[in-house]
């Protein structure tokens, strides 16, 4: 929950003695979406390279655009948005081609109680909703401003307006917004489907919105220029890309790029 | 936090004192430089990368605005419950006072993030105190209220804690001999027992309310976090890290030359105050 600030100091603290002879660790930076399957890719990851031991740190793709770009040490980074990647490839700080492995679609989510009766996608906009997003910048948000424009049009009347006047609280990720909803506190907020993590089925509800107004969110892979072990890095992406990584992303909700 | 009590350190000769006054000296301005390195990192990025503008930008306006409202509010309600509750905890003796004492101190203890999580399980919309608040139409997350609620839990404890040291140092005799005079109890307290714990009543007011200007952690899970109503300074730089640092560090610069000037107003008017007093 709290930013991992201290980990964009300066680079001189990463431990992890390389990757030679299969030791070492591998450093994953990864949209807070990712959170369930890269925990347990991690796993596959170790037992296949038996020694390694896989660090994986959890934050809002643009801030963890922002702790590359500070030098934070790190081996792979997995964004929920071409943007951040896009960003980081100009920057040179990635090594390769940077690969898209997965879709995700955005939901709606709502407590299961749904205190403000959001039946609808279009009730996000009724007065009164406690509307809680991601914070500008976050993937998560910018794809749900997206989706209001698209609605705006397509159902007029101030509706991006008034949803958007309904916004109480942006926080720090996807996963804290989520949260808020899973507490109760919130009404509502936009999420991914792959948000909708079995843990918290039992206290929050989907509302989807029409696929003619969604917009499907992109996640591109890279290894870092600053690698300690490119190769080691690589096998993450091969990983993740392919069908055993696949399987595990598809179980927890996320849409095959493809 | 220091009081400013001057003096110098005691001279005695002797090539072995020397040596251990020589690294005493060495290390404090080891520290000095710790401190000040990243507060000179902070104004460097500004001059170079021309950041100034991002100070009077309206995110950077509406936080500070907010973190000075809110820490003013927070400051009276921690004031006017902490002076009397210090005096009681510094004179009274009752049974469960250790626990008392104890639960005072459990805020400085936790972490922040953690007494939001707390705060949010008490006061949100299915807390332990908040359900019953809902039924009255009253919720507190994502309120200005809730922002102040963070404050004075995890900044009352520095307060309360200086100003009971300071109460139990204030010797029952000149009290009684107030009494004596005819004064009231209450009279007795505002005009002769605070009077003579003013620097140290001031001293931790400085230091809950420099805690209440750095919440975050507490601020950020159970207040949330937007502008112009949750969003304090703190907030504010952490939102603005995610997408334009120039403003994350303008926004540093601002809130550390407000604290600045605080600090050096409240040690101006306390020199000003005890000299009075002398």
């Amino acid at each position: 929950m709290l930013p991992g600030l201290v980990s964009c100091g300066g680079g001189s603290t990463g431990g992890g003695s390389g990757g030679e002879g299969g030791g070492g660790t591998l450093t994953v930076l990864a949209g807070s979406s990712l959170t369930d399957a890269f925990g347990e890719l991690a796993k596959t990851f170790e037992e296949q390279n038996p020694g390694v031991e896989v660090r994986q740190s959890f934050e809002s793709s643009s801030t963890l655009l922002a702790q590359i770009q500070q030098g934070a040490p790190a081996d792979v980074f997995a964004s929920a948005s071409e943007e951040e990647m896009d960003t980081a490839t100009k920057d040179g700080l990635v090594y390769g081609e940077p690969e898209v492995f997965v879709k995700n679609r955005e939901v709606v989510m709502v407590p299961k109680d749904n205190p403000a009766g959001i039946e609808g996608f279009r009730d996000v906009a009724k007065p009164g909703v406690k509307l809680v997003l991601a914070e500008r910048g976050v993937p998560a948000a910018d794809y749900a401003l997206e989706i209001l424009g698209k609605a705006d049009e397509e159902y007029g009347a101030g509706f991006e307006k008034d949803v958007l006047s309904n916004v109480v609280s942006r926080e720090a990720d996807v996963r804290a917004s989520v949260n808020r909803v899973v507490v109760g506190d919130a009404d509502a907020t936009f999420g991914y489907a792959s948000d909708f993590t079995p843990d918290i089925r039992d206290r929050v509800d989907i509302v989807p919105i029409p696929p003619d107004l969604n917009i499907i969110a992109t996640y591109p892979v890279a290894a870092l220029k600053d690698a300690k072990d490119p190769e080691l890095a690589r096998k993450w992406v091969n990983l993740v890309t392919g069908e055993e990584g696949q399987r595990v992303l598809d179980k927890w909700g996320f849409e095959p790029a493809a | 936090m220091g009081r400013g009590k001057g003096g110098r350190l005691p001279r005695r000769s002797g090539s072995g004192d020397a040596l251990a006054s020589g690294l005493a000296v060495a290390a404090l301005a080891l520290l000095a430089g710790f401190i000040s390195l990243p507060i000179l990192s902070l104004v460097i990025w500004t001059v170079s990368e021309d950041s100034w503008r991002a100070m009077a930008s309206p995110v950077a306006r509406d936080a500070l605005l907010l973190s000075i409202k809110t820490t003013s509010i927070s400051m009276a309600i921690i004031i006017t419950l902490g002076t009397p509750a210090a005096y009681v905890l510094a004179r009274a003796d009752f049974p469960g006072k250790k626990i008392v004492e104890t639960l005072v101190d459990i805020p400085a203890v936790l972490p922040p993030s953690a007494a939001g999580i707390a705060l949010l399980l008490t006061f949100g919309r299915f807390g332990l105190v908040g359900q019953y608040l809902s039924v009255f139409g009253i919720t507190l997350s994502f309120t200005t209220v809730a922002v102040v609620i963070a404050e004075v839990f995890v900044a009352g404890h520095f307060y309360v804690r200086q100003a009971a040291v300071g109460f139990a140092g204030v010797r029952r005799d000149v009290e009684e001999a107030a009494l004596v005079d005819g004064a009231g109890r209450l009279s007795a307290f505002t005009k002769v027992t605070v009077p003579l714990t003013f620097p140290a009543l001031i001293a931790g007011a400085m230091m809950a309310w420099a805690r209440a200007l750095g919440e975050f952690g507490a601020t950020i899970v159970f207040a949330g976090s937007f502008r112009g109503v949750t969003q304090t300074v703190p907030l504010a730089i952490f939102a603005e890290f995610q997408g334009n640092i120039d403003a994350a560090v303008a926004l540093s610069v601002l809130v550390l030359g407000f604290a600045f000037v605080v600090i050096l107003a409240v040690r101006y008017l306390t020199k000003k105050a005890v000299d009075y007093e002398n």
